[in-house]
């Protein structure tokens, strides 16, 4: 009875897996990233559709999430109320190098990078931009890790 | 036949219930399909909105602190299982035919406006305001659509009564019956008004582009649905997976309900719809943009009223 109960469980797993939203917040990005982002998602070359991915408007629906930008001052008490609302369990991924150390914005008085100071970072796709199949492939390996937290 | 099916199976297992929701949500994985495929892309696999259904059932929901708990969570459980009762009120040519005591037109027609409802109580109880835009828009799309659906129906319901000696037959075995003896609605000159009528409420029933807009995720952010998540945006899922068969089936009963009997009846019925999504919604909606609501409410106003009127007037007066 046990196994047949894991079994369904395991199989539930396998499907929900295969359905990873997309949720974008920009930390003060200078919107780079954001056109990178975009192309995965809408030419046909890097459909990103195709592993069951989809964006979706509210934080609410999210189940991976990108972030861009060095996380200024200014947005810095929106992104992480954002991020609160989006419900467990999720995956960060941190696109373009300004989330991981601030990038060409590093010095500067009103920038908090790098995110993970305050947000638990996953995936750290670094570039500046980053090519699209970079964010695929960090996108490919967030829903890895998806799998184990779901 | 299946006419012996009892009203619990009819509305859990076929042609409502499961038989319906599977069908849905294959025919929503094709619509996706469908769009990739004219855009250019692989597109996800046909299988997505069932993954997609899984994957919200083992997330959790949360509830905002401005809404109105139960409400909020009530507000999907009646959209989806209203839904469930609807689409065993779909007749399925030469299969499946409800049974009278369950309902029929009238009762088909007073649910179909449920989901709408339903999407604007969960709108203004999720207290958001993008949730309270998408609830004025949800209602003003639905007073411009309504009127002439109701005129379509009237005006299917005048032909089949008048060509029976009555006034009027709001009973949709007889509106069947009548079109298997005289030939099929959507052949006849008559009735083809309407028909563009009908063809223009679907998609705005069904909410899909150019009449997603109190749902426009790129405006409002899916508006009634912004706060929804895990379960209970499921059960929306479910809605209107359902609502799609349900709109679908009825459009078919309504103009051409032509079907042999048996099995094959069954597989031509289900060959219909599929034909009436692709081609009246996916190639719709990839095809225009997404209207204002001032556009959209006075284009109902205009043309598919306009042309319901002029249906019912020949109808009447022929």
């Amino acid at each position: 009875m046990t196994t047949l109960l894991e079994k369904i469980t395991d199989q539930a797993r396998a499907l929900a897996v295969r359905s990873p939203w997309i949720y974008r917040i920009n930390a003060g990005s200078c919107n780079g990233c954001d056109v990178e982002c975009a192309t995965t998602a809408l030419i046909p070359r890097y459909d990103v559709e195709r592993l069951g991915c989809q964006y979706c408007g509210s934080p609410r629906h999210a189940d991976i999430v990108l972030i861009t930008g060095p996380l200024t001052t200014r947005v810095k008490e929106d992104v992480l109320r954002v991020f609160a609302e989006i419900p467990d369990p999720k995956v960060t991924v941190a696109v373009g190098v300004c989330p991981i150390s601030g990038g060409i914005f590093r010095d500067g008085y009103a920038v908090n990078a790098p995110i993970d100071k305050y947000l638990p970072v996953d995936i750290n796709v670094p570039g500046c931009p980053p090519r699209p199949q970079a964010i695929i492939e960090g996108i490919a390996q967030a829903i890895a890790i998806w799998r184990e937290r779901l | 036949m299946l006419e012996m099916l009892t009203t619990p199976i009819a509305a859990l297992l076929f042609p409502g219930g499961l038989f319906a929701l599977a069908f849905g949500l294959a025919l929503k994985g094709l619509d996706r399909r469908l769009a990739a495929r004219l855009q250019g892309r692989v597109g996800p696999p046909l299988a997505q909105p069932l993954f997609d259904l899984v994957k919200l059932a083992r997330k959790r929901t949360m509830v905002p602190d401005i809404a109105a708990e139960p409400v909020f969570l009530g507000a999907p459980l009646i959209g989806a299982v209203s839904m469930l009762l609807c689409a065993a009120l779909v007749p399925i040519p030469g299969v499946y035919t409800p049974d009278t005591m369950l309902g029929d037109l009238l009762v088909l027609l007073y649910l179909l406006t449920l989901p709408a409802v339903v999407l604007m109580i969960a709108g203004s109880a999720s207290g958001s305001p993008f949730g309270a835009i998408g609830f004025s828009r949800e209602m003003a799309l639905m007073l411009a659509y309504e009127g002439p659906l109701v005129l379509v129906v009237v005006a299917v319901a005048m032909r089949t009564g008048l060509g029976q000696g009555d006034l009027i037959s709001f009973s949709l075995s007889e509106i069947i019956a009548y079109q298997q003896t005289h030939g099929a609605f959507l052949f006849d000159p008559v009735m083809w008004p309407a028909l563009l009528a009908f063809l223009a409420f679907y998609p705005a029933n069904l909410g899909i582009v150019p009449f997603d807009i109190p749902e426009a995720e790129t405006e409002v952010l899916e508006g009634p649905l912004l706060e929804y998540s895990g379960p209970a945006l499921g059960l929306f899922k479910v809605m209107s997976a359902l609502k799609a068969v349900v709109v679908l089936g009825l459009g078919v009963a309504l103009f051409y309900p032509l079907a042999p009997d048996g099995a094959l009846g069954l597989l031509v019925h289900l060959a219909k719809l599929t034909g009436m999504m692709l081609i009246g919604i996916t190639v719709v909606r990839l095809s225009c943009g997404r209207m204002r609501i001032d556009q959209a409410f006075s284009f109902f106003l205009k043309w598919p009223l306009a042309l319901s009127l002029l249906s019912l007037a020949i109808v009447a007066l022929a």
